[in-house]
């Protein structure tokens, strides 16, 4: 293996519907508290549900009047965590070798909340603001958060759906496991945007109450809008500077379903591929996994395709473990879902507590795991997995560890 | 770790349907880029533009399945089979050895501007179903997965012009973490008119108002990176071998260039340290020109600066035009040069060593240096 050295977690930040810092978030996350309500970003009247996990107010308040009239929503969240997440790792960077810093984000819609609003107009005749349009491209991000900080490391951004965010983890783990980089800010931010929300309505996928993952009446998604930040940087460093190691990131495994577009593998084959792939990456065995951060859709595809592909691939041990989707809170953050569940789940790593999946009352024989209904817990976790699966047949798992 | 192996190449562009073509074509002085018709420029105050015309997917494609893909994915997926063709990988004898990395700045485009129409005129209701899941913008490389059945690691990277030496960069750290054995590489990007627009508003293309600016393209390019020793011991020969790649990044706005000559020169560094190589290694550059004045400049004063005398150049740009996309053709036309025994240029001589660079907005530089196999 060239990934030789370990990567560890010394940063966290946070922007969701149910807490725009890390502690706000976590602690409504283990209070079950739920934030898909009305959808206010846009009249959705015209569509046929009305709710979201919606970001009621990001705080940007560090950003000037002229800087937040040039960045998109997406822009804003995504500083935001970013802030908050450089500012836990104690990183100074003007006292750091800048090349040595990069930027891997997930995104997908970025400036799209805009230029869909620019192309409505060109669609009626008119011109538009051509400044609506500058960030409508995913990388904008990744763009915006190396100038912010003044980071001249590599970038990269990542759009593969709903796993973006766990791939542009992935990608910045090997950056630095082998010696592109000493430190990656990585993660993602997305937004709610007339496409998505459109998109997934016109395929009868959102349900237009809370989701409700892993219940047997289970009628579709929630969509949600999130960024979730997370400072890798080279172990010995970080301990040598005297870094807050919040956790280790020991590796991921990305796959492709090769079976379709949009339908996961219902007998859970091509999950279980993945999630092998990662627990190979990472060294680990079943049976060193406690919990579990589950893709959890609360579509019917998914969240039998993703049990049965637990069973497949942890055996016995996925009967033994806790396995969860915080979904059911935020709703489903597509291109940056990956990252804020990593978040969650190194807090779950951190502090030895589970989040709940929220909304659960009634069993589904096709779904038949602990999946820690209505109520956190309490359980010591060496070592958890996260799971994204995307459109495209785009899974990634990523593995997360108690550092020690 | 032995340096990867290059096994294959394919690509599908107005410079021709293979990647052997576009070569030929490329060195022959051709150039796709043409004015646009009255209908396709509408509002914009561009005046060029380089679209693959002739492109049906058939006969690789049936018409019947080819209805499924979109543009980008029809590119994708006849690139990339010619990649794997070419190098001989036995896919279905071991799928998850396989994955795919493509950078790209406009996939979906398509599918995204056709749903998004009828959302925005129509009604959300009316909006087409069958659109949305290709608006992704990796419905690309995952069509490629779905067709070919391959398992590995599947990403699609948007970071600007230089995404698909990003992609190469990201299958190169597959190979060496043993995650795959052999990984497609490249990028694609299909020309949209609503895009076009959007590009042009905000002040990026060569026109009748701007003398710098890029001219678009479109089409897919991709190569087969193989892990050198189990391509070996499998019996493959390689085009050429990745020898390194570098990556700079200036702080500055998403959408504007930063010709900086110190990022230009660490990249090029970068790739020339990871290759080895002094600057007097290599004998073909395929620079990033792509018609943005001052970027143009700088390249040319940091490579002139750094080489002495400059290496000899093929300008794929200039053929094909700009795009994500153009970074998979210069990587194509690295390796086919390098593998040509007769050489690029009329002088017979075999380059030993190739340099690709692909710079782009927002303080995005990349470069690559390829060696010959030979």
């Amino acid at each position: 293996m060239a990934l030789e050295r370990r990567v560890v977690v010394t940063g966290l930040g946070a922007v969701t519907s149910i807490g725009t810092t890390v502690s706000e978030f976590w602690n409504n996350l283990l209070a079950g508290v739920c934030g898909i309500r009305p959808l206010s970003l846009f009249d959705a009247s015209t569509y046929r549900t009305q709710t979201a996990g919606e970001v009621s107010e990001i705080p940007d308040g560090f950003l000037s009047p002229a800087e937040k009239r040039r960045m998109s929503r997406a822009d804003r969240m995504g500083l935001v965590a970013a802030e908050e997440a450089l500012s836990q790792s104690g990183l100074d960077i003007g006292a750091e070798d800048p090349t040595r810093i990069g930027v891997i984000l997930g995104g997908g819609t970025s400036g799209l909340l805009d230029s869909e609003q620019v192309y409505a107009t060109w669609l009626r005749g008119g011109r538009g603001r051509a400044s609506r349009v500058l960030n409508h491209l995913p990388d904008a991000i990744t763009d915006r958060v190396a100038q912010r900080f003044g980071l001249e490391g590599l970038k990269s951004t990542i759009t593969t759906a709903c796993s973006s965010a766990a791939n542009a983890m992935g990608y910045a783990y090997d950056a630095v496991a082998a010696g592109l980089a000493d430190v990656m800010v990585t993660g993602g931010s997305d937004v709610l945007a007339r496409l998505t929300y459109g998109g997934f309505n016109s395929l009868r996928s959102v349900d237009p109450d809370p989701c409700r993952p892993f219940d047997r009446e289970r009628r579709g998604l929630s969509i949600g809008e999130a960024a979730g930040i997370l400072v890798f940087e080279e172990e010995e460093r970080a301990r040598r500077r005297g870094a807050p190691i919040l956790a280790e990131f020991l590796g991921y495994g990305v796959t492709s379903d090769a079976f379709h577009m949009t339908a996961p593998d219902p007998s859970g084959t091509a999950g279980a591929r993945t999630v092998r792939a990662a627990l190979d990456a990472a060294g680990r065995n079943p049976g060193d996994v406690d919990y579990v951060n589950a893709h959890g859709t609360a579509t019917a595809q998914n969240d039998s395709a993703e049990t049965a592909a637990l069973k497949a691939a942890l055996g016995d041990r996925a009967r033994e473990i806790p396995v969860s989707s915080i979904k059911s809170m935020i709703g489903h953050c597509l291109c940056a879902s990956g990252a804020i569940e990593a978040v969650a789940t190194v807090q779950t790593v951190r502090e030895g507590r589970v989040p709940p999946t929220i909304h659960y009352e009634n069993p589904d024989p096709a779904c038949d795991l602990d999946y820690v209904p209505n109520e956190s817990r309490e359980v010591p976790v060496r070592v958890a997995l996260s799971n994204s699966f995307a459109f495209g047949g785009n899974s990634s798992v990523v593995v997360i560890g108690r550092y020690s | 770790m032995s340096r990867p192996w290059i096994t294959g190449a394919g690509a599908v562009s107005a410079l021709g349907r293979t990647s052997e073509e576009f070569y030929r074509r490329l060195l022959a002085g051709e150039s796709a880029i043409r004015p646009f018709t009255a209908e396709e420029r509408g509002p914009l105050q561009a005046t060029h533009v380089a679209r693959y015309d002739s492109f049906t997917p058939s006969p690789e494609i049936p018409a019947m399945k080819a209805r499924r893909f979109d543009r980008g994915s029809q590119f994708a997926i006849l690139a990339c089979s010619q990649a794997i063709a070419e190098a001989g990988f036995p896919v279905a004898q071991d799928p998850e050895a396989i994955g795919i990395a493509l950078g790209t700045g406009s996939a979906g485009a398509g599918a995204l501007t056709e749903f998004l129409r009828v959302l925005l005129t129509e009604s959300p209701e009316a909006a087409p179903p069958f659109h949305f899941p290709n608006t992704v913008a990796n419905a690309p490389a995952s069509q490629v997965s779905i067709e070919l059945k391959l398992y590995g690691p599947n990403v699609t990277i948007t970071q600007k012009d230089p995404s698909g030496l990003n992609a190469l960069l990201f299958a190169s750290l597959a190979l060496s973490s043993g995650r795959a054995a052999a990984m497609l590489a490249g990028a694609v990007d299909e020309w949209n008119p609503v895009y076009a627009r959007g590009f042009d508003r905000v002040g990026a293309l060569r026109g009748e108002k701007r003398e710098s600016g890029i001219v678009q393209g479109e089409g897919g390019f991709a190569v087969l990176l193989e892990e050198g020793g189990r391509a070996e011991a499998r019996g493959a020969r390689p085009l050429a071998r990745l020898a390194g790649i570098g990556t700079a990044g200036v702080p500055g706005e998403p959408y504007r260039f930063a010709p900086d000559p110190a990022a230009i020169e660490r990249a090029i560094r970068g790739a020339l340290s990871e290759a080895g190589a002094a600057p007097s290694d290599v004998h073909l550059w395929f620079p990033s020109r792509n018609g943005v004045v001052d970027m143009d400049r700088a390249e040319k004063a940091v490579v002139a600066r750094m080489f002495g005398t400059l290496p000899r150049e093929i300008c794929v740009k200039a053929a094909i035009g700009e795009m994500a996309a153009a970074g998979g053709g210069q990587i194509v036309a690295a390796c086919r040069a390098l593998a040509d025994p007769d050489g690029p240029f009329p002088s017979g001589v075999r380059p030993r060593r190739a340099l690709v660079n692909s710079f782009g907005a927002g303080g995005n530089f990349f470069a690559a240096v390829f060696e010959s196999a030979a």
